[in-house]
Formats: structure tokens, sequence, C-alpha cells
């Protein structure tokens, strides 16, 4: 079995939820069969700039094959086109502009899809919302199986992409809100799906003590780990963790693990550790009485699984879905959406270590239930055993010609985005 | 595979985000998101608008004051293109007209005629439309009034409620103040016990062994029991005269008989079932005698000459609080109580003994000075004494400070058989 993981940028050092996402599919389906990577010369998401040398090298013992990206990101092109597109009535055509200026535009690793798509069984497209996932698709149509990694954002109404949804082979959700999103918005019901998400290779025994020695943490702490940004939520973390500084019957000190794009409160139960490597990071949240992820839009949040892995409860912005869904779903975590129930559940979980422990217990079951790697690694075979005895179907519709996509009939895509449904997926997905 | 395997295990997260919303809205009231505040903006503001939901005599009041609205007769004209020629006069009229061609041949009067046509038109318009805004604008004003008007009553409202919880924060503030100065007055009761490791902890009698109410204990034997309460601080063993004859007179007999002979030293003995609600009864019975601040160890309470005041709410809630205590029912509880009771006791009594040794003539004529009645129950606190000054050194060393409050004296009259 050959199979070709297509991904807008790859590497060691790079951290992206759906490029680490990918990087890790990749190395453990190599365990199974023949993987090559596909991929940009950029490592920087924000303007694609070519960084890395065209070819083949090997990450990890994974061939990575790399293609130069055609024109850097523009953002004042992109973010005007972003307008257009998600606030106004516009046209197909605006869209496909839209997709060009977002990048990775690199029609080399189209032309190369197109070309070699035979030589693999199977090709699996990670994010959906990308260049190379809306045309290589099409290019390996009948191979192409999607990891979408969509998120409730605007993105998810564009016009374009509901063909994509209905034209792949498969498709990999990572969570079961993600499935119910996609089904309402592409109506692509028949396609065969499934929720897999990811894996994550959580050490054993890490060694909480050692990380509150290095880095002189004394006392019970909450972690957060992600990159400190107004998207992610931290924003809101830092209004509502000042509030429960302010009750007295709080003890927990907050501790931020992650580059950051904003200004860090000043205060001595606030610590900023900055970026660091997965030993550290991991020990840090063995340590940890509990994390928060105050994230609005994840499509699975792979920190509240290793937190889950490690026996860690987690508080999780109930805004969110998907994390909401999750903590439903395993019994393992709170969630909150005002600063009464960010206080209320933070403290029931520092004060209840009955609480606490039967969360951080869920969490690891639920973990070691559905995202230890032998599951998911089950799960993508199972996949593939089962479309290698299904036809292909006629895929997905074809490119609009020129007239339509001229046509301004399309509603603003964050429109679309309000009819979608809310709210978490059931308790069994 | 299915796509997901659940385990609740006994914890249900549903079940505990209601519990804790619920503790939250007992807590700290209703935890409204953004979306219901804004729902409840918008609810609030249509009733505001609402001019039903408004009862106000003030807005008839303000209607009465401001006379309806009538558009001013403003000067104007019409100015059609046969204005220029007209008259009343017929035959100018008919002379106009013919003479009409030899004035359009010397000059075109249609711009004049039309400039004015279309200025006079414009006088009209500009005078309806001031009359239906300044009409618009009154209404506004009426609105406003009313919005001003709620806002007014939505102020008072809410300061009366600031005024109530601010009442309440400071009723809460008091009753802390109190339960701080219950709990050092217990704490400095504990304090003198722990502070004599070496005497023997006198052992609760057997409850098969009768309490000897009958028979009073020798007055030395109970002094020597005394110095239990010997408080750490020095200030404390300061010099006193010794028993003046006046103690004869201070201590009834009637009330010595009734002191057992475990009252001070034996610690707690055995009690019965109703010699608990016989001391409370008591202890009632005594509240409005002696001084709060007395009883509270307040620094007035030391200061000799001090004039016995009715008991205050604070005593009668110290007593409350002991009462309560009595419920507990637990040993340690029950000797805390006993040496708070004590002291609280001893300091109102000798209070009141004093009061009553100034308001009346002694009856012995031998009282030195007053503050000697004070510091006498000392005396019999205090177990190493150093020689005995005399009465007017130990006036005027007798503390009168707070920090350096004597401990409470034991009154010979308190009969409490604890």
């Amino acid at each position: 079995m050959k199979i070709a993981v297509v991904v807008q940028r790859y590497g060691q050092a790079i951290n992206g939820g759906a490029e680490l996402h990918a990087r890790y599919i990749a190395e453990h389906l190599a365990r199974h069969g023949q993987v090559e990577v596909l991929t940009t010369c950029s490592t920087d998401y924000v303007t694609w700039r070519n960084e890395l040398e065209p070819g083949v090298e090997q990450v990890n013992g994974v061939p990575v094959r790399r293609f130069k990206v055609k024109h850097e990101r523009d953002p004042l092109v992109f973010g005007k086109r972003s307008d257009r597109v998600f606030e106004q009535l516009h046209s197909l055509g605006d869209e496909l502009d839209w997709l060009d200026a977002e990048g990775p535009t690199s029609p080399a690793l189209i032309d190369y899809i197109t070309k070699h798509a035979s030589d693999y069984d199977y090709c699996l497209f990670f994010s959906y919302r990308y260049y190379h996932a809306y045309y290589g698709a099409r290019a390996s149509r009948g191979r192409a199986i999607l990891v979408p990694t969509a998120e409730r954002d605007e993105t998810i109404g564009l016009s374009i992409f509901q063909p994509l949804f209905r034209g792949v082979r498969a498709i990999m959700y990572n969570s079961p809100e993600e499935r119910a999103m996609i089904h309402a918005v592409a109506g692509n019901e028949s396609v065969p799906g499934v929720v897999v998400g990811i894996g994550s290779d959580v050490p054993n025994n890490p060694q909480a003590a050692r990380f509150r020695q290095k880095y002189n943490i004394r006392g019970p702490f909450a972690v957060y780990v992600g990159r400190i940004d107004q998207n992610k939520g931290c924003k809101e973390l830092f209004e509502f963790f000042d509030g429960y500084l302010k009750d007295p019957a709080g003890k927990l000190s907050l501790v931020l693990i992650g580059n950051t794009l904003l200004p860090i409160p000043e205060h001595k139960r606030i610590r900023h550790l900055g970026f660091l490597d997965d030993t550290d990071k991991f020990e840090a949240m063995a340590a940890a009485d509990a994390l928060i992820m105050p994230s609005y839009y994840e499509s699975l949040s792979m920190v509240a699984l290793e937190a889950w892995a490690l026996g860690r409860p987690v508080l999780a912005n109930g805004k969110c879905d998907v994390l909401k869904g999750q903590c439903l779903r395993s019994n393992a975590g709170l969630f909150y959406e005002t600063l009464g129930e960010f206080i209320g559940t933070l403290e029931a979980i520092e004060q209840n270590r009955w609480l606490a422990g039967s969360l951080g217990r869920n969490g690891r079951q639920y973990f070691k239930d559905n995202y230890d790697w032998p599951v998911i690694e089950r799960k993508y075979l199972d996949m593939f055993e089962r479309l290698k005895n299904e036809v292909p179907g006629p895929g997905g519709d074809p490119l609009p010609g020129w007239f339509d996509r001229r046509r301004q009939d399309l509603p603003a895509a964050q429109d679309v985005l309000a009819k979608l449904p809310k709210g978490p997926a059931g308790r069994h997905g | 595979m299915p796509d997901f395997n659940v385990r609740s295990d006994s914890v249900n997260v549903e079940q505990i985000m209601e519990q804790i919303r619920g503790r939250i809205r007992e807590k700290r009231g209703v935890d409204y998101t953004e979306q219901q505040i804004r729902e409840l903006a918008a609810v609030k503001l249509e009733k505001f608008l609402d001019p039903r939901g408004v009862r106000s005599d003030l807005l008839d009041q303000f209607r009465k004051a401001q006379p309806a609205y009538e558009p001013p007769e403003l000067p104007n004209f019409a100015f059609e293109d046969a204005t220029l020629f007209e008259s009343h006069r017929a035959p100018i009229r008919w002379i106009r007209k013919l003479l009409m061609p030899l004035l359009k041949l010397l000059f075109n009067p249609n711009p004049l005629i039309q400039a004015l046509n279309i200025q006079s038109r414009l006088n009209t318009i500009n005078a309806e439309r001031d009359a239906r805004r300044e009409a618009a604008r009154r209404q506004m004003d009426q609105l406003y009034y009313e919005l001003v008007h709620n806002l007014v009553v939505e102020t008072t409202r809410t300061g009366i409620e600031v005024k109530n919880l601010k009442m309440r924060v400071e009723s809460i503030a008091s009753r802390l103040e109190f339960n701080e100065r219950r709990a050092r007055a217990l704490e400095g009761a504990v304090v003198y016990r722990s502070t004599e490791p070496d005497e023997p902890r006198p052992q609760r009698p057997a409850p098969q062994i009768p309490q000897p109410r009958q028979q009073p204990p020798p007055r030395p034997q109970q002094q020597q029991q005394q110095p239990r309460y010997t408080p750490p601080q020095p200030s404390y063993t300061a010099p006193v005269p010794v028993a003046p004859p006046t103690q004869t007179a201070i201590a009834p007999p009637a009330a010595v008989t009734e002191q057992p002979p475990q009252a001070q030293g034996a610690g707690v003995p055995g009690e019965g079932p109703g010699q608990r609600s016989r001391r409370r009864r008591r202890r009632r019975g005594r509240r409005g005698g002696g001084a709060a601040s007395t009883m509270m160890g307040a620094p007035s309470a030391a200061q000799p000459g001090a004039t016995n005041a009715p008991g205050t709410v604070e005593s009668i809630d110290q007593m409350d609080a002991m009462d309560r205590m009595d419920d507990d029912g637990s040993p340690d509880s029950e000797e805390m109580h006993d040496a708070a009771a004590e002291q609280v006791e001893q300091t109102g009594i000798a209070e009141a003994d004093h009061a009553a040794s100034t308001a009346e003539p002694p009856a012995v004529d031998q009282a030195p000075v007053e503050h000697a009645h004070v510091e006498q129950p000392r005396v019999e606190l205090v177990a190493p004494l150093p020689a005995a000054p005399s009465a007017t050194e130990s006036s005027s060393v007798a503390p009168a400070e707070p920090a350096a409050a004597p401990p409470p004296a034991r009154d010979p009259a308190d009969h409490d058989p604890q």
C-alpha cells in the first residue's frame, strides 16, 4: 500500500495543529505501508515564503517531497478578498481568487499530483481550506481522502468547498461536531467518513517534580499550553483568571506555555515560561492540577487530549462546540462560558480532589479508548480496507465555467455559517 | 469499530455543571451570559420606551407646563406668473396686459417671476418642515423626559439597594468583629491552661461522686487553686495589696457557701444534666449587671472607678455564644467554655462589686483607696506574689492599658459549681 500525505507545510520544527497531525499520521502509517509526504517549501503559514529546498528529503524516516510556492501571500489582498467573500454577496470567482490569495499557491505540487496520483493507492489531504487540498483533491480524484481539520469559522461557509466535501473518497473527521457541521454545509452524508482524531506520544512517567524544580514553581497551578493569542481565547482567559484571583478561596496559579502575541498580565500568580520542548511540556501538564483550554475554535485540541492522556482534568471554553462535546463525551473535563462559571469550575477542580481525580481517570480512559495510536491506526487501515472494496463514485462537481464563476449570487460566508447547527454532538458522537 | 467508546465512571459532567451553575446562582445570583444580558437590556429598553409602562404624574405636570405646539404664522407671499401685473382696477389690468409685449421687448421678466415663484414655494416648504420638526422635537422631549424620569426611579431603587447592601456589610462586619473578639477570649483561656504544663491536670471526678454543693471549701484552699489562671505576662504579677478587709464585705457568705470545692482548680468536674442549664439560667440572670466592656476585656474594664453600665448587646451575644458552647457537649469545648465563662463572669462581678462598693458606703470604714477594690480580686489570682506594696502604690502601678489588662479576677461571690 502506497499513501501520499499532502499537507501545506511539513517538518520536525513545525508545530501547527494540522501539520503536526499530518506528521504523526504519516509516521504511524509508515509502519503499515509506504508513505510519501507531498508538501511545499514554506515553513511560515503567514507568508508561505519558500524557505526550504525543493526536492526529496527524509524526516523521521518518511520521504518528503517539496515543491515551490508560486507567490507569497499578500496580507492586504488576502484581507480584502476575505472581507468580500465572508461578508458580501459574491461570485464563485471571488472565492477562487480568495483561495489563490490565501495560498500556498503551488501549481508544481498540483501538477505532480495530477501526473503521479496513480502511483499511490490513496492521497490523504490535510486541511480543506488551503489551495493544495482544493486543487489536489480534484487532481487525484478517486484516491483523495480528506482530513478536513475544519473549525467553526467563516471559511466553512464558502461554496467552493461543498463539492470538495462531496467529491472525495472518504473523510477522516476529528470530532463528531466537525462531522455534523460538514454534513450540514455540504450534504455529504453518503461519503464514507469516520471520526478519528489523532493520538499523541505521551511519556509514561513524566517527572512533575523535575519540572517544578527546574522552573521554581510551587503550589497548585493550572496550565495553558499553546500560542498565547487573542484568537485562542487567551484575552478572555486573562480577564477571567483576574476575576478568579480576586476570589480568596482560589489558590491556583496560572502557568502559560507557548509563544505569546499578547501582553501577559503582571501578577505573581501568573507565570509565562515561553516555548518549551515536549519533555517539559508533558511534565508541566503532569504537574498541573488542570489544563485550561480557552480557545473558541478547535477542531480537536491535541493539547486537551494529551492532558487527558496524562490523567489531568481539562477546563475548556464552552463556547467551542468541539471542546464542550469532548468534555461531555469523556466526562473528563468541565467547561465555562461566563466568569462565574470559570471561577466555579476552577474551584470545583481545585477543591474537590475526588472530582479532579475522577475527571483525570475518565480522561485517561477516554484517551486510551479513542486516541491511543493503535486505535487511530486501526481506524485508518479499516477505512483503506473499506475503500478498497468500494467502487469510486463519480467524484466532485466539475470546475465552474466562465459565466458561472462571475455570477454574483453566492451568500456571504458568515451568513451560511450562522445557519449551521450549533452545539455539541450527542454523548456518543 | 465504533466512533467512540464512552465510560462515564461515576462522574457525570452534565450533572456537575448543573450543580456548579446552581451553586453560582445561590452564591452570586444569576450568572447571565453575554447574550442573555443583551436580551435583558433590550427588554428593559422596550419597557422604558413603552408609554403605558410609565407611571408618572410628573409627566402630566410636564405636559401641563408645556403648552401644545402651534406652528407660528410666518410671513410669506404667493408669486405666480401674473402676480406682477395684477391690479384691483380692471382698466389698469387691461392696459398692463396690452403693454405686456412691449415690456417683454424691453426685458425678459420671466426669470424674475420664476425665481420669486421658487422662493415662495421654498418658503412654504421650509415653514412646513420646521413645523414638523418642532412637533417631532417636542414629542422627543416628552420621551426623553420619560426616560430620564425612569432612570431617576431606577437610580433611586439602585441607591436603596446599595444602602441595604452597605447595611448588610456593616452588620456582617460587626458580627465578624464580635466573633474575632470571642475567639481571642477563648484563645486567651486556652493559653492560660497551656502555660502550666507542670501542674497536674485535675481529673474529672467520677460521675457518682456527689457534688459537695452544701460544703463550701475554705477560702485559702480556693485561693491556692486559683494561680492556675495566672497569665504569662509579667505585668499580671504586679505587686498588689493583700486582701483588704473589704473582701468580706464583697463576698457574701451565701455565695461563698455555694462555691464547690473544685470550682477553680479542679477543672470541670462531671456535671449532671441539669447543671448546664442551671448555669445558663444563672448567667442569664446576671446579664443585666455587667458592663460589656468589662466582659469583653476592654480597656475600660481595667480602669479603676469605671461605672457599672447595663449589659450591652455584645455581652449578651457573648453569653449566648457560651450558651451555644454549652450545647456542644465536647469536653474540650466545655473546658474552654468554663475558662471563658469564668473570665467573663469574674470580671463582670468584680466590676459590679466595685461599683457597689463605690456607690454605697463601705461597711467597714477602712477602704484605703477605691482602686484597691478593683485590684483586690487580682490578689487571689496571682500566685507568686512579691512583697505587697501599699495600696497607693498598687493604684499607681495598676495597668490601665488594654494590652496589659489583667486577667479577669475571680470573684469570691462566684458560686458557679463549675
